[in-house]
């Protein structure tokens, strides 16, 4: 339900660290409304859903959190102007009554607000609060520097009556609109209880504040210390409590603005809590104890210890694709895989389907190019390289390298040298998979003469190597969007400096005029084929070997229904509900 | 007595500055810096995953002022002054994740660490003395090494692995269901819970861990227990109350046992700073909030000021048990004296 525009950054907590590595899950989608699996019943209220979370969010600030759990929960507190269709993906109006007029130029965003919306204090969402909102986000001192980026290109807001606000962009991006829709709306009289940005314009903010100074960083101040622990927003569920490393509890709020009203996605769970388990044997334990009704299984898990009538008369598993997929990245910067053909063989070389197998206990699929197959900007017609040691070893000898001097190793002449083919790749300690990958990939290259290293390395020495490219060959994971994708960061030419996301020094002016041509295209039709060509050319090149993505497995309690996996892959469990029967818990709902 | 107080209580504020030091260079020297941390090296950020170089500046920026915001900007030596001269005012600073006093989320976590250790370590002793006090006075019987084989083979026996089978097996899910599989309180529970309902609540689930956490304690304690008995029974004093015609329970309990707790007396001052310290293990494997997973998060984090609160307190209680057991030992043993070792 929270159209949040972009991923607001990588979570620190070390669950992800250690299970998603460089991995972000994708917070694009905004899981939206929809009624649920065909029942014959009307859906009721009541009932608590106990979810399990493998460790506590950082905080409960929407716009200085910076971790997964806590963004799947503030998603059920915070609204948005604009969200997504959870099956068609397209934006559609919440708190706004329509998408927004753009002006000519692709600089000027207006959004009309709805005016019987309210926060869950009962105060009215005003434009006021939706230009607080921007104000807070442009707030330079405000602890917010990740999400802050996203906003870079808006320089204005202004209020045109109290229900209508204008964005001013820096430049046309077809984006825009995704990012402003987006911004979680917040309560200015209780974020800012002394109005102390009241003078100050989003100008100012984006740029010289200094007349402001001490209001703003008293705001600032207060922002940042006294909010991390009690979130207020308008959305469905309200905030009860957070017992630190025990449980969150959201509570449905039973005068939320939007019950009954068309368009807007009822809820029907009294009580959402959120138990900390810190430990995936336990939290299996405790779901089969009947104290957790969802959480996501291991592989091995799902393979070995959910199945029998007893498991399958209480749970049903769910298994579906996550939008994110695993690479071996080559260092286009050095000699040995500036040559396409080394790339092409070293693919060829890598058993997909195998490690899909026996690394991933077949829970995932093999990809050939970045962008998430659900998209239409997805290409269909993608080769995928099957694994032929023949065909790579010909292009190799294509390329030059062989075995001139005997010691069982291929080299060649690089630069007026002799060089053996030698190289390391790296990967985070701690990642079971990452570390299948590589041993595989070098137990294969030893069989033609090719020498790899594998090295594991503490997350934060990785993350800087790799920033400053300091590895030859890497294995990593990229977030895929699934709504409209855009791979500049990753792809563009101008990326490689600075330590941008371009890793591996990929340069093709070609796809740098894809990528810069379809940021300023409007035209879906025309974005759609620039990116087509885009994923050809990667195809081609191999800069990457592209690996797989995974499948994620939920258990979910039967007693839920409108339970499902939207067709993008992902489930949704706003609008599940619990007929009165099979109801569980109760609770007093606090109006 | 009182000069040999403050001459130990002085010669700790030397040992302390060193220790505090030594930790503070490590933890800041280790590699990882917690801003480029909290931006995911940048490398996690964006829609597709990517950080575009643009962005990159601003994130660069922003990474400037938050290293300002937390005085990470100055050089190490001024670094480390600051935090000392805050420490005498109790202040260990806002924690990096979530800006919150970390004096305030040590306190919010002590309670559980406390309870946990508290019982754990008065099973330890409850078990381990009379078990090593039988094994002294019926040395090398059956008995004797039945328990003596059965405590190390507990001693032996990991408690991650221990604990994974106890939750495996007792906590309700494809067998049976004794035991909570871990927290400190059950699903439903209610503060409207009458007083009584709270407390077997939270005794049932302290069952486990505080199990998990003493059965690897026995051993040592009852070997020590074991030698210290032993020892004392060879004692010429012995000898005597048994000549006297003493009842050999009158020997054993009043003269032997008494003598033979000295040491472990003292050693009782040790356990101390290992009340607040936590176990990571059996605090991530229960779900329990405590010190140790606190600790742990902090360290992956690199959440320095954290990790400095948690390292200085246990240093501090570390300091002052070692006092304490000098002391005690005075007050068990009148045979030694202060006044001629301060000399």
């Amino acid at each position: 339900m929270m159209a949040t525009p972009a991923a607001p950054g990588l979570s620190v907590s070390r669950v992800v660290f250690i299970s998603l590595g460089l991995m972000l899950v994708g917070l694009l989608a905004a899981p939206v409304a929809w009624t649920g699996a065909p029942t014959s019943e009307a859906p009721v209220t009541g009932d608590w859903l106990i979810n399990h979370m493998l460790s506590d969010p950082e905080q409960l600030n929407p716009l200085t959190s910076n971790d997964a759990g806590a963004s799947s929960l503030l998603g059920y507190i915070f609204e948005a102007l604009l969200q997504r269709d959870p099956r068609t993906l397209e934006l559609r109006p919440h708190l706004a009554i329509a998408r927004p007029e753009i002006s000519e130029d692709k600089l000027e965003y207006t959004f009309k607000i709805r005016p019987d919306a309210h926060f869950q204090d009962g105060r009215p969402l005003t434009g006021e609060d939706v230009l607080f909102s921007i104000k807070a986000i442009k707030c330079p001192l405000v602890n917010a520097p990740f999400q802050r980026v996203y906003y870079e290109s808006i320089v204005d807001a202004q209020l045109l009556d109290p229900l209508t606000i204008r964005f001013k962009a820096k430049e046309p991006y077809f984006l825009n609109e995704n990012v402003l829709g987006g911004m979680d709306v917040l309560p200015r009289h209780y974020y800012d209880p002394e109005d102390l940005l009241k003078g100050v314009t989003v100008t100012e903010l984006a740029g010289d504040y200094a007349k402001h100074e001490e209001s703003v960083r008293k705001f600032a101040q207060q922002f940042n210390q006294n909010f991390s622990r009690n979130p207020m927003g308008s959305g469905p569920y309200k905030f009860k409590s957070w017992s630190t490393g025990q449980e969150v509890v959201l509570e449905r709020d039973p005068n939320y603005w939007g019950n009954g009203r068309a368009g807007i996605d009822q809820v029907y769970i009294d009580v959402r809590k959120s138990r900390v388990i810190n430990n995936m044997d336990a939290a299996l334990v405790n779901l089969k104890a009947g104290n957790l009704d969802m959480m996501g299984l291991q592989p091995l898990q799902h393979l070995r210890q959910t199945s029998g009538a007893r498991f399958e008369k209480d749970y049903e598993k769910y298994i579906y694709s996550t939008p994110s997929y695993t690479y071996i990245g080559w260092n286009i910067a050095n000699p040995i895989f500036q040559d396409m053909r080394v790339r092409q063989a070293m693919t060829y070389l890598t058993n997909r389907e195998q490690m899909v197998k026996t690394i991933l206990f077949d829970l995932g699929q093999v990809v050939d190019g970045p962008i998430y197959r659900f998209r239409p900007e997805y290409d269909e017609g993608l080769y995928s390289h099957p694994f032929d040691p023949q065909k790579a070893l010909a292009l190799l000898g294509e390329a030059g390298w062989r075995d001139t001097d005997g010691d069982g190793i291929l080299d060649k002449e690089l630069d007026g040298q002799r060089t053996p083919f030698r190289f390391e790749i790296k990967f985070n300690s701690g990642n079971d998979i990452r570390k299948g990958v590589a041993l595989a990939l070098q137990d294969e290259l030893r069989k033609h003469g090719i020498d790899a290293n594998v090295r594991a390395l503490d997350w934060t020495i990785f993350l800087d190597e790799v920033r400053n490219h300091k590895f030859d060959a890497v294995i990593l994971g990229w977030a895929m969007s699934v709504t409209e994708p855009d791979a500049y960061q990753v792809w563009h030419s101008s990326q490689v400096e600075n330590k941008g996301s371009n890793m591996i020094s990929y340069k093709n002016p070609r796809v740098d005029a894809i990528l810069e041509e379809y940021r300023q295209t409007f035209d879906a039709t025309k974005r759609i084929e620039l990116y087509r060509e885009f994923q050809r050319i990667l195809n081609v090149e191999q800069p990457y070997t592209f690996l797989f993505i995974q499948k994620a497995v939920t258990v979910v309690s039967r007693r839920f229904q409108g339970v499902e996996v939207l067709p993008i892959g992902r489930m949704r469990p706003l609008d599940w509900w619990v007929p009165k029967a099979r109801q569980k818990y109760t609770a007093q709902l606090t109006p | 007595m009182i000069a040999y107080l403050v001459q130990r209580l002085l010669l700790m504020i030397p040992t302390f500055v060193g220790i505090t030091l030594i930790a503070f260079s490590i933890i800041h020297l280790a590699p990882g810096d917690p801003a480029e941390l909290r931006a995911g090296g940048g490398l996690g950020a964006g829609a597709e995953g990517g950080l575009s170089t643009e962005r990159r500046g601003a994130v660069d920026r922003a990474l400037q002022e938050w290293r300002a915001l937390y005085g990470l900007d100055k050089p190490l030596h001024m670094q480390y002054l600051i935090w000392l001269k805050n420490l005498f005012t109790l202040d260990f600073g806002l924690s990096f994740k979530d800006s919150q006093p970390v004096w305030g989320k040590i306190v919010e976590r002590l309670p559980a660490t406390i309870k946990l250790n508290v019982l754990s370590t008065a099973l330890v002793y409850l078990v381990a003395i009379p078990l090593g006090v039988y094994s002294a006075t019926y040395q090398y019987s059956f008995g004797d090494q039945l328990t003596t084989f059965a405590a190390f083979v507990l001693f032996a026996l990991p408690s991650f692995w221990v604990g994974t089978m106890a939750i495996v097996f007792l906590g309700g899910g494809d067998f049976y269901y004794w035991f909570p599989p871990g927290g400190l309180q059950s699903v439903n529970y209610s503060p409207a819970w009458p007083w009584w309902q709270r407390l077997v609540d939270q005794a049932w689930h302290l069952c486990l861990p505080v199990l998990m956490l003493s059965y690897g304690g026995f051993a040592g304690l009852s070997r020590f227990m074991r030698s210290s008995m032993l020892e004392n029974l060879r004692q010429d004093f012995v000898l005597v109350a048994r000549s006297k015609g003493l009842a050999e329970r009158v020997v054993i309990y009043k003269h032997v046992l008494r003598n033979s707790l000295i040491p472990i007396v003292t050693i009782m001052a040790s356990i101390i700073p290992g009340l607040v310290g936590g176990s990571i293990i059996i605090e991530t494997l229960f779900s329990i909030p405590g010190i140790g997973q606190l600790s742990y998060e902090a360290v992956l984090a690199r959440d320095y000021p954290i990790i400095m609160a948690v390292f200085t307190i246990g240093s501090v209680l570390t300091l002052l048990s070692i006092l304490l057991s000098d002391l005690l030992l005075s007050v068990v043993d009148p045979r030694i004296a202060f006044s001629r070792r301060a000399v």
